[in-house]
């Protein structure tokens, strides 16, 4: 069983020398397909990465119960500075709020009547800059509750500008690149069976004598589908080379001020699942021609 | 019974290519096909492999029932019958050897098996010193060997010849002749189809089905010995090459 089986898959892959300049073809449309598709992943990522860094930083605005005790106030600081991602903290006890109040305001701003009776509480701004592979689903929100459940806590002001934002073009993203895949994906469909068809007709001839010889339809089909995945794999084994090449030509293109962008390359698993995904494509085109 | 016809009819769209026909064939039989151009025969030889669907009248071939034969089984039906067409139909680029053994791959016979089977098959077509030659560059009449070869090579129960000497002259026609009674004397049923008297005469035994516009006109039993009706002789004058 293994032996036919091993036979007809050599065969297939002999095949492909059969149509030298049509396989060839094939393979650069596939590989440049592949290309284009890895260029428009690429660029998203890139822009997904730099939208998330931004995102990532934010800037939270704490304040104190009044009438806290400043030890709690002095331990909650010291939990607040034990957080994860966090850039910078900036605390301040009520007399240096009021100090700096003073000091924003200049000669109007002389508060020393309200050094016994000061109104304003224990203060924090803690900025946080929290890395794109740390940015779980709603992590924003996480971490504004965490602040919020310190008991001293009374309240904590954020902008959620930047978050919405990112997040914004991130649903914009995922609307818009699966139908482009998909078009990307339709173009490597077409190309393939074309091919393969192509190879059919061409080959009737020997289709219609295994026919006749009382070859079953698996026999005749089953090289023609590997040809197909030897064309996926191939062309996206090559289109994912060029890609890797063209990275390494332009990674440095916007790496100056005031980008300072050092473009990043794609991740392995989307690697694979663009590999995969024209491979698997290659192979229902095939197998749709033969039918 | 190796073939069971029964009121078989067939059409292209309008043009009725076999009508109601009849005949069977028993286990070990030669049977001539015999006819006018347009007469039906190689119709009647595609629906007896599978190649046409029957949807009027029946037929069985080696068991199979064509009525209802699934497309699955059609390959099935093929490894139980033979087909050698006048124009060969081998695969030029490839040899003799790889030709031939093409009817045993598809049936997954094992390698040395298959080996030793193309090699006896193809010494007693007198191919041997053209086992690896490509097939584009044998003559016609080894070309042919090669189909029939092929044909021969799985020990089909049946055999159907369209017109396998169409393309030879009568030296090779006799020596091709010679290899289907060869097998026939195995005990390997026959069917063909011919418009060649030379042919005729090479198998004196044979019984012969003459078609004319898609019907049976004459059914020769071998035992027979009354002549070709008028119109018969007839046929053949017009067509004798």
């Amino acid at each position: 069983m293994i032996g036919p089986f091993l036979r007809l898959t050599l065969r297939g892959i002999t095949d492909l020398r059969l149509h030298p300049f049509a396989q060839l073809l094939t393979l650069m449309a596939v590989a440049m397909v592949t290309l284009l598709t890895g260029l428009i992943l690429l660029g998203v990522h890139n822009l997904d990465q730099e939208l998330l860094k931004s995102r990532g930083r934010v800037e939270f605005q704490i304040y104190w119960k009044n009438g806290v005790e400043p030890a709690q106030v002095n331990a909650e600081w010291e939990t607040i500075r034990a957080m994860d991602h966090l850039n910078a903290f900036k605390t301040f006890t009520p007399a240096n709020a009021l100090a700096e109040l003073a000091a924003s305001l200049g000669k109007t701003g002389d508060f020393s009547r309200l050094a016994d009776d000061n109104p304003l509480p224990y203060s924090g701004l803690a900025a946080f800059a929290v890395p794109p592979e740390a940015q779980r689903e709603g992590w924003a929100a996480a971490l504004l509750s965490t602040l919020k459940e310190l008991p001293g806590v009374d309240k904590v002001n954020y902008a959620p500008f930047q978050a919405d934002l990112a997040q914004g073009w991130r649903t914009l993203t995922r609307t818009v690149i699966w139908p482009v895949l998909g078009f990307l994906g339709l173009v490597v469909a077409l190309v393939v069976h074309n091919t393969i068809k192509l190879s059919l007709l061409t080959r009737m001839d020997e289709v219609e004598i295994l026919a006749l010889v009382g070859a079953s339809p698996a026999y005749i089909r089953w090289p023609l589908l590997i040809g197909g995945l030897i064309q996926g794999i191939l062309g996206a084994g090559l289109g994912i080379g060029l890609l890797v090449a063209t990275h390494s030509a332009v990674a440095d293109a916007l790496n100056f001020p005031p980008f300072l962008i050092q473009l990043q390359f794609l991740p392995s698993s989307q690697l694979l699942i663009l590999g995969g995904a024209v491979t698997f494509v290659s192979i229902l085109s095939s197998w749709v021609a033969v039918k | 019974m190796m073939v069971n016809v029964e009121r078989l009819s067939y059409n292209f769209g309008s043009y009725w290519a076999l009508k109601d026909i009849s005949f069977t064939l028993e286990k070990g039989e030669f049977l001539f096909l015999t006819g006018h151009s347009g007469a039906g025969k190689t119709t009647l030889l595609r629906l007896l492999y599978g190649a046409l669907p029957v949807s009027r009248g029946r037929a069985s071939v080696a068991g199979f029932q064509l009525n209802h034969l699934r497309k699955r089984d059609i390959p099935k039906l093929r490894r139980k019958v033979g087909v050698v067409f006048q124009d060969f139909k081998i695969l030029p680029e490839r040899t003799v050897f790889d030709n031939v053994a093409m009817a045993l791959e598809v049936r997954g016979i094992p390698r040395t098996h298959l080996e030793r089977r193309v090699r006896a098959i193809i010494r007693a077509l007198g191919l041997e010193t053209r086992s690896y030659s490509l097939c584009e560059r044998l003559s016609g009449g080894e070309q042919q060997r090669v189909a029939i070869a092929r044909s021969m090579v799985a020990n089909p129960e049946l055999i159907l010849a369209d017109e396998p000497t169409g393309n030879l002259d009568v030296d090779l026609t006799m020596h091709l002749m010679e290899i289907f009674k060869q097998f026939h004397t195995y005990g390997t049923s026959v069917i063909m189809a011919t418009h060649s008297t030379e042919v005729l005469e090479c198998v004196p035994n044979a019984r012969i089905l003459h078609l004319q516009d898609g019907r049976i006109t004459k059914d020769g039993d071998p035992l027979d010995d009354t002549p070709f009706d008028e119109d018969f002789e007839d046929d053949f004058d017009e067509e004798k090459p």
